[in-house]
């Protein structure tokens, strides 16, 4: 602990120092000095700015999971919607959407629901597609074994399917979070009026450097916070995966 | 024992349409396990004796023939009347031995009390009391298909049936949950109709085995094991056993298929 505090002090002062001597350009790079300045003098936006961002990158979350979890379990269901919907979500996921974020603003407005709907629409697939794919690689005989006890339909999928491949699912989610804080701050970058993308946006322009850098060590704050939630929940409910990983046998 | 049938088979067959053309997986089946009966099919990979345990079970249809289990005819899944043990334990790895076993009875509704005793009672039976709380990954192999046979007998059904409950065990291991279901057996007075590829297993364990031939699926022979019980190991090294096991071997050994020439071994 006492190292790694040493460490970081070592590199702040490094970081300090190169900047007063003059050997970078202060607008490329902003000194620690100037990041706290940016901090005591613009602290209030920004960290108004962080909220609207953390509670779109949630909302983003918890909407692409929901619906994420239901395209992936539908289109999981059978080898047959599998083999038919799985390539377009796989080649889905493979084009860069951000191409479509002109076309969100149009439809959704430059408010905060253009970023969020941005946010869902990048985030959800990877959700899909995991779900799908840790639905269809279990056993054939856990959903006999549930036929032959008496479950419906509803009960298999809720009581078996969906915990066995929630270990999937989050791992899913796990790309989906740096897509969705991707999402949101590239949108609050480009077309929005608040948000830790518009304000470094801003900066940027202004050659605010100090206050570009707050505005990035948030962004990256953002995605630790989402990371954190991340493996909470996999500690919470993937733990018996990892034991159990060997004695699944694929159908 | 009563000799009332608890499962008629009568001329089944199950035709599958394959990319190759149509496939018959199953050709005049015919046979009856009386209640309270210990009956094992054996036969070659492809003989189509899952096929045949899955229809009994209602997981799947037949192609024509006639199906019935305690005298009604063969729908669908029953539940509380056919138990399915399968061969991979297909315990849920997030719930404990005891929830295992409680989950089927919480899906047909047995009263709470109910449950709780049905599922201590045959964690006992199969001798795992101490091991109600213990998670999947952290029992053998054999003690989780113990949980998957206790899972089923906690259905109190008529009928068990068994497909390869042993075949993912070591021999010594399998030989040991053979002598354990025995007396489990002995124990509830379950009709049992188990499918292994062991021959061993299938007289040790019997009273009925039925041999089964691949290309179309299709018994070969009903062999009555005359061998006396409560049987021990020492009944696997006696020469009445020996002469029971050739017999069947070179059934399935010099068999041949009607429509392939290749068919394979079945492994002890």
């Amino acid at each position: 602990m006492m190292r790694k505090l040493l460490a970081a002090l070592a590199i702040l002062v490094v970081w300090e120092g190169v900047v007063r001597l003059g050997l970078v350009n202060p607008i490329i790079l902003a000194s620690p000095s100037g990041i706290g300045s940016a901090l005591v003098t613009d602290g209030v936006p920004f960290l108004h700015a962080f909220r609207i961002t953390v509670t779109s990158i949630a909302i983003a979350l918890l909407a692409s999971l929901s619906i994420g979890v239901g395209i992936g379990l539908i289109v999981g269901a059978t080898a047959f919607s599998y083999a038919a919907f799985g390539p377009i979500l796989s080649s889905l996921f493979a084009i860069p959407l951000i191409v479509w974020y002109p076309m969100l603003v149009v439809w959704a407005g430059i408010g905060p629901e253009s970023k969020i709907l941005f946010a869902i629409i990048s985030s959800l697939i990877p959700v899909a597609l995991n779900t799908a794919a840790g639905v269809r690689q279990i056993d054939v005989r856990y959903e006999q074994f549930g036929r032959s006890v008496g479950a419906a339909t509803r009960t298999i999928y809720l009581r078996i399917l969906l915990p066995f491949a929630l270990p999937s699912i989050l791992a899913g989610l796990r790309i989906g979070t740096a897509l969705a804080v991707a999402g949101v701050i590239v949108g609050e970058m480009l077309t929005s009026t608040d948000g830790i993308g518009f304000w470094i946006s801003y900066h940027r322009t202004v050659y605010n450097t100090g206050h570009v850098y707050l505005g990035m060590l948030l962004a990256i704050a953002c995605v630790l916070i989402a990371n954190a939630v991340l493996s909470h929940l996999e500690r919470h409910f993937g733990a018996w995966r990892l034991d159990e990983l060997a004695n699944i046998a694929p159908a | 024992m009563t000799t009332a049938a608890a499962i008629e088979v009568r001329s089944l067959s199950k035709d599958y349409a394959s990319s190759a053309g149509p496939v018959q997986a199953l050709k005049k089946i015919d046979f009856d396990v009386p209640e309270g009966a210990f009956v094992s099919i054996v036969g070659p990979s492809g003989c189509g004796k899952s096929t045949l345990l899955q229809i009994l079970a209602g997981l799947l249809s037949s192609s024509s023939g006639q199906v019935s289990v305690g005298g009604t005819a063969v729908t669908g899944p029953a539940p509380g009347k056919i138990s399915f043990v399968f061969q991979d334990a297909t315990l849920m790895p997030w719930k404990t031995a005891m929830d295992n076993v409680l989950f089927p009875l919480e899906i047909q509704r047995i009263p709470e009390r109910e449950r709780i005793r049905r599922a201590a009672h045959y964690l006992r039976l199969v001798g795992l009391e101490n091991a109600a709380q213990c998670f999947p990954h952290q029992l053998s192999g054999g003690m989780k298909q113990r949980v998957s046979i206790a899972r089923g007998l906690a259905q109190e059904p008529q009928i068990i049936l068994m497909d390869e409950p042993f075949g993912a065990l070591d021999e010594q291991n399998r030989i040991k949950m053979g002598h354990e279901l025995l007396r489990i057996w002995e124990a509830t007075g379950k009709t049992i109709l188990l499918i292994t590829h062991s021959l061993t297993e299938a007289i040790f364990l019997s009273d009925t085995v039925i041999v089964m031939a691949p290309h179309p699926g299709r018994i070969l022979e009903q062999v009555d094991i005359d061998l006396p019980r409560p049987r021990t190991y020492d009944v696997i090294g006696s020469p009445a056993f020996g002469s029971i096991r050739n017999h069947l071997w070179r059934m399935i050994e010099i068999e041949p298929a009607e429509d392939e020439a290749m068919s394979t071994a079945p492994a002890l």
